[in-house]
């Protein structure tokens, strides 16, 4: 059967995100971790095209074992397979060092006909992993999409961008990400299927399953590095006026007119 | 007539920009890229370059815009096989100048072509590349380049171990600077052996039937985040706008919550914006929103709460209900 592979991450829930002061990186371990909201996108368009073409979706993530709940959600949604890649060795990997195991993993799953993924991640927000993923497999990638057709071999796909809407043609496989809006609805897990995935564990790759080369991988393995961080801290600058809404809107047309926005 | 050279014939070692062009028309922030990359050019010693791909000079609409560019060099890649945008032949297209002309660093902008290219190369060339990047400085002879990130309060500086340096640029991040030497012009002759073939077709294309926002070269700002409680409260702003002629802005979590379209986004990876005048409602000031406006020259906070980074930051700043404060403000404006 025909194959979808679908990559999602698990993120920081917002608001629960530390920082290791020695690395630089992302404190994974610790943290509560959700969908990448721009993913459910992606888990949509998956098990549309699962519906529509009688395809098969193997959902595939890279993280600790903190993220298999995520898996298993994915599968509630409509996932046939799960497959968890997980290695210390992969720990504070940049899109490239990300892009080099999911590739890997991705050639291993051949054949399949299509592989999606969200836009961007809510954290890192970078929105390059698709593309750079679809370098190294050798693929063509098509970003910011919004519908994926099939055309007798070919797919068809609809991509969004500030200058309109395109419609390309292109050769199975290739790499699409999914723009966030691409679907108002976004259907919940289904109780059966969560039920169903209880029982079920997710394939595991380490980096030595894979054969990957130790030093393309983690932090080591970037070539992107982080040499500082810091946080901002602002200082109370202004002027700061509390009352009732009617003492503030004057004060604030008051400034609009001096501005030359309005005339009285 | 524009001077032919072969990738060979050409400068070495540059700082090169990808000049993005769309049917025939330049994107605003070809011009943008080439102020920061102009400074390390001049501390670093080193050829600025922009390169831009096309089907055919005769379409290129914005020749005068880029004769006052302060690039050093433009070099035009021509082909009809470039008369649209695919991914993976425009990679190509400049992956082969990467290999030719070993530069320093290749810079896009974080548009969506930019972005869409950038990782595409970087991957293929086992590159280091950091996204959306708002400033560029030079330390010890080395570019870094610092972004917020992790969608918190926290910025990082970064490096890249490969060479050359990658970076996608954020949008109306750096403002627009122009010359008074024109920059050389050179057509780039590709290698004979160069395949122009593409696994993409272009079948159609429906132009946006919605104009782009102005939005990053807007006078006035007026933007809301969570702290406008819904929608609906929301979608007054653009009363209010058209009421001061001002352009409506939000932060992330609302582009999320489907309460306004992205393109509406200011901040990390949506446009900064650096107005005269900027109200904020409800918005409590994130960083990943604040880099996006903080240069804005007057800062209008309306908040609940006093401590919010946001109200810190504002030259004036009213702590009270937001959607009241825009209701009342809209209903008074209109008398």
């Amino acid at each position: 059967m025909e194959k979808i592979i679908l990559c999602i991450k698990g993120v920081p829930k917002p608001g629960t995100v530390k920082v290791d002061p020695v690395t630089h990186t992302l404190k994974r371990d610790s943290l509560e971790l959700i969908l990448n909201p721009p993913d459910r996108q992606a888990v949509e368009m998956a098990v549309r095209l699962k519906e529509n073409y009688g395809l098969k979706v193997t959902v595939i993530t890279m993280g600790p074992p903190n993220v298999i709940p995520l898996l298993k959600e994915v599968y509630g949604i409509g996932a046939d397979e799960m497959v968890l890649l997980s290695d210390r060795a992969f720990a504070g990997a940049d899109t490239l060092a990300t892009s080099y195991v999911l590739a890997e993993a991705i050639k291993k799953m051949s054949p399949y006909s299509l592989v999606l993924m969200g836009l961007k991640s809510i954290d890192g927000e970078t929105s390059q992993v698709p593309p750079e993923t679809a370098a190294l497999l050798g693929l063509p990638s098509i970003t910011n999409v919004k519908t994926v057709l099939k055309e007798r071999n070919n797919w068809v796909v609809l991509r969004q961008t500030e200058y309109g809407e395109e419609e390309l043609e292109v050769e199975p496989p290739f790499v699409a990400s999914v723009l966030p809006e691409a679907f108002d609805y976004l259907r919940p897990p289904s109780l059966k299927r969560l039920l169903e995935v209880k029982e079920k564990d997710p394939l595991v790759f380490t980096a030595k399953d894979l054969g990957l080369s130790s030093e393309k991988l983690g932090l080591n393995g970037s070539p992107t590095q982080v040499v500082d961080v810091f946080e901002k801290k602002f200082e109370a600058k202004g002027q700061v006026l509390e009352g009732e809404p009617s003492f503030l809107v004057e004060k604030l047309i008051s400034v609009l007119e001096q501005k030359g926005l309005i005339h009285r | 007539m524009i001077e032919k050279k072969h990738l060979e014939e050409l400068g070495k070692g540059s700082l090169l920009a990808f000049g993005e062009i769309f049917n025939g028309k330049l994107h605003p922030s070809a011009i943008e890229v080439l102020t920061p990359l102009k400074e390390l050019g001049l501390k670093l010693d080193k050829k600025v370059v922009l390169v831009c791909l096309i089907d055919n000079l005769k379409s290129f609409q914005d020749l005068e815009v880029l004769k006052k560019s302060i690039a050093d060099e433009v070099w035009m890649v021509c082909h009809q096989e470039l008369v649209h945008f695919k991914d993976d032949l425009y990679a190509e297209v400049l992956i082969e100048i990467v290999k030719k002309t070993s530069p320093y660093g290749l810079f896009f902008p974080a548009t969506s072509l930019g972005c869409a290219l950038a990782p595409r190369i970087a991957g293929k060339l086992n590159l280091g590349l950091c996204a959306h990047v708002n400033h560029l400085e030079v330390e010890d002879g080395k570019i870094v380049m610092a972004r917020p990130t992790y969608g918190e309060n926290i910025i990082a500086k970064l490096i890249s171990k490969t060479t050359p340096v990658m970076a996608t640029l954020s949008i109306g991040a750096f403002s627009p600077s122009y010359g008074e030497r024109e920059p050389k012009f050179f057509e780039v002759a590709m290698p004979e052996e160069f395949t122009w073939a593409s696994k993409i077709k272009v079948r159609n294309f429906k132009p946006s039937a919605k104009q782009p926002n102005r939005l990053s070269t807007a006078k006035v700002v007026v933007a809301g985040g969570r702290g406008l409680k819904s929608k609906e409260n929301f979608k007054k702003l653009f009363e209010l706008a058209q009421l001061l002629k001002a352009e409506v802005g939000a932060t992330r979590p609302v582009c999320y919550e489907g309460w306004v379209e992205e393109d509406r986004m200011i901040g990390v990876s949506g446009v900064t914006v650096r107005p005269k005048v900027y109200i904020g409602f409800g918005i409590s000031g994130a960083l990943q929103h604040t880099v996006g406006m903080e240069n804005s020259e007057f800062i209008v906070a309306v908040n609940t709460d006093k401590e919010a980074p946001l109200v810190k930051m504002a030259h004036l700043a009213l702590i009270g209900d937001a959607s009241k404060v825009l209701d009342l403000l809209i209903k008074k404006l209109k008398k």
